[in-house]
């Protein structure tokens, strides 16, 4: 077997190795973070991508199917027992599964971590219109408020700290999940730490791990100023 | 609350949902391999290629990306974690490319056509197991190219120290030599017919102990060049054994199956593109496990990216041309 050197003739053969060469090995390297910016950068975008895709599409599914159960207890158990149920399908599973229907896609992972979503969103989205006192619908629909006219402009608003409470929950969450989408090929920045944690590439795995932290607490501070702006009413009461 | 509040409640949701679409509709588009090469002419059509995520299939999918860009084609790379999460795309042509070891992918489709307990079809001969296995990839919708001399077999090897003491090259050398040899493999080496079970029955060799590191691991190598065991499994495309003082014995009566790597290709898709076969061809053609294994230490030690030594192999080669 040759020598290791000769396929990269041209290569600098420094004195010293770079640190995150496996002769050094560094957790900490700036270096590799310069050098495979442009591959941390697409996996960081592609993972925001399919956190804010899946939390939306999550999202929506949970206000429909909160609107259509609220009023009906038995549907209402249904619905919550179902959503913690497919909670607890394995993600490997899960993807496995889907990716007969959608391929290696972007999709499989979008509708994998909408559905795992559902078990806080929608538990949140029910208890935020739980928590509209009845003396309020009662007095909004004694001024002849119709149901879709009450929904949007007394219930929406009055539940929204609950449930934007859940979306930061579910958001940070899905953060975390999607780096399990590396099993059919889309997960952001979890394509490359499960290859770091293969090859016990420690720069790879501590840097797209601290990515995805970074990532998960901007998200949640942006949902977290965007509820502000919108519940003025709220402010100086804890979020 | 009041109106003006409602408003912007309303505004904000408006514009949170207005971002997201907009954002989000590229979502849907993969990454693609990029590593654009430059080649001339108009593109020939776009194919997805995939293939598993360890750094041996990586660099693969690299030369088969590039060559195959170079030839015109448009190519996504999607390289997952299992063999069977792809090998359904590749049969329903959702996938048309993959590079595949000979015999993993030959029992993969022999367990799949006639079940978990079917006599296996590949042995060490690569003629035999790629017409065997060429029979079976058929019926499945897939056609294998030509095979690369390279082959990553499970492969044993003793520290060179030990090797010139006792004069070994060959496993039979050391099952002549009758020394009692405690051996670092797989857990499930013992029962197996190309570990524990064959070196024994085939190759005679005194195998008084064997301990359960893993297949080419640190722990394994380190075992054996500190004199804990005298023989360590690893791969034959493993490059950095040399560094670590160790020699391969030579599988002479033939114990591995062939696991030369290999381009597997959708069949229907194939027909239409003649000339993605004959790069691939062109590729396997030079690839030998000794070049092979360079690469695996580029990317495994010296940390290099597998497009750029990929690239560095096909310009070396003359195959970008």
């Amino acid at each position: 077997m040759s020598l290791a050197a000769g396929v990269l003739p041209h290569a600098v053969v420094a004195a010293d190795p770079p640190c995150y060469s496996r002769a050094v090995n560094a957790w900490v390297c700036p270096e590799y973070v310069t050098r495979y910016a442009p591959e941390l950068w697409d996996a960081t975008v592609q993972h925001i991508l399919l956190t804010v895709a899946s939390v939306v599409l999550g999202f929506v599914l949970a206000v429909a199917l909160a609107l259509v159960a609220r009023r009906r207890a038995r549907l209402r158990s249904v619905l919550l027992g179902s959503t913690t149920l497919v909670y607890t399908i394995p993600s490997l599973a899960m993807f496995s599964l889907l990716a007969q229907a959608t391929g290696l896609s972007a999709t499989t992972v979008v509708i994998g971590l909408a559905l795992y979503s559902l078990s806080i969103l929608v538990r949140n989205v029910l208890a935020g219109l739980d928590g509209v006192p009845d003396e309020v619908v009662e007095a909004a629909t004694g001024l002849g408020y119709g149901r879709v006219r009450l929904l949007l402009r007394i219930e929406a608003p009055l539940a929204l700290p609950v449930v934007m409470a859940g979306l930061r929950v579910a958001t940070v969450s899905t953060v975390a999940l999607v780096t399990l989408g590396t099993i059919v090929a889309y997960g952001g920045l979890g394509n490359m730490l499960a290859n770091g944690l293969d090859d016990s590439f420690k720069a790879q795995v501590l840097t797209t791990s601290v990515l995805c932290v970074v990532l998960a607490v901007v998200l949640d501070l942006l949902i977290v100023a965007f509820t502000r702006l919108v519940t003025p009413w709220t402010r100086g009461a804890a979020v | 609350m009041n109106s003006t509040t409602l408003r912007r409640a309303r505004r904000g949701a408006a514009s949170l949902a207005a971002v997201v679409a907009l954002i989000a509709l590229p979502a849907c588009g993969g990454d693609d391999g990029d590593s654009d090469n430059g080649s001339g002419g108009e593109s020939k059509g776009s194919l997805t290629l995939s293939g598993q995520n360890f750094t041996e299939m990586q660099i693969l999918a690299e030369l088969y990306t590039q060559v195959l860009e170079n030839e015109g084609y448009d190519v996504t790379q999607k390289l997952v974690d299992t063999r069977d999460i792809y090998m359904a795309q590749l049969t329903d042509n959702n996938v048309q490319v993959v590079p595949e070891y000979l015999s993993g992918i030959g029992d993969f489709l022999n367990k799949q056509a006639n079940g978990d307990t079917a006599e296996p079809v590949t042995s060490n001969n690569v003629e035999e197991t790629v017409a065997a296995v060429g029979a079976l990839a058929e019926t499945a919708g897939v056609t294998l190219l030509e095979p690369a001399e390279a082959t990553d077999q499970n492969a044993y090897a003793v520290t060179k120290d030990f090797a010139d003491e006792h004069s070994l090259s060959t496993l039979s050398d050391l099952g002549a030599s009758g020394l009692p040899v405690k051996l670092a493999a797989a857990p499930d080496c013992k029962d197996r017919q190309d570990c524990g079970k064959g070196l024994q029955e085939v190759y005679g060799i005194d195998l008084t102990e064997i301990l359960p590191l893993g297949f080419g691991s640190r722990e394994g190598k380190d075992a054996a060049t500190s004199g804990e065991v005298q023989l360590v499994q690893v791969a034959t495309t493993d490059g950095a054994l040399e560094d670590d003082g160790l020699v391969l014995l030579e599988d002479d009566k033939g114990l591995q199956p062939a696991q030369n790597l290999i381009p597997a290709v959708n069949t229907e898709w194939l027909a239409d593109n003649e000339d993605a076969a004959s790069a691939l061809n062109a590729l396997s053609a030079k690839l030998t496990t000794d070049k092979l294994a360079d690469m695996n230490v580029a990317v495994d030690v010296d940390r290099e990216k597998p497009t750029d030594v990929a690239q560095q192999f096909l310009e070396d080669e003359g195959l970008l041309g």
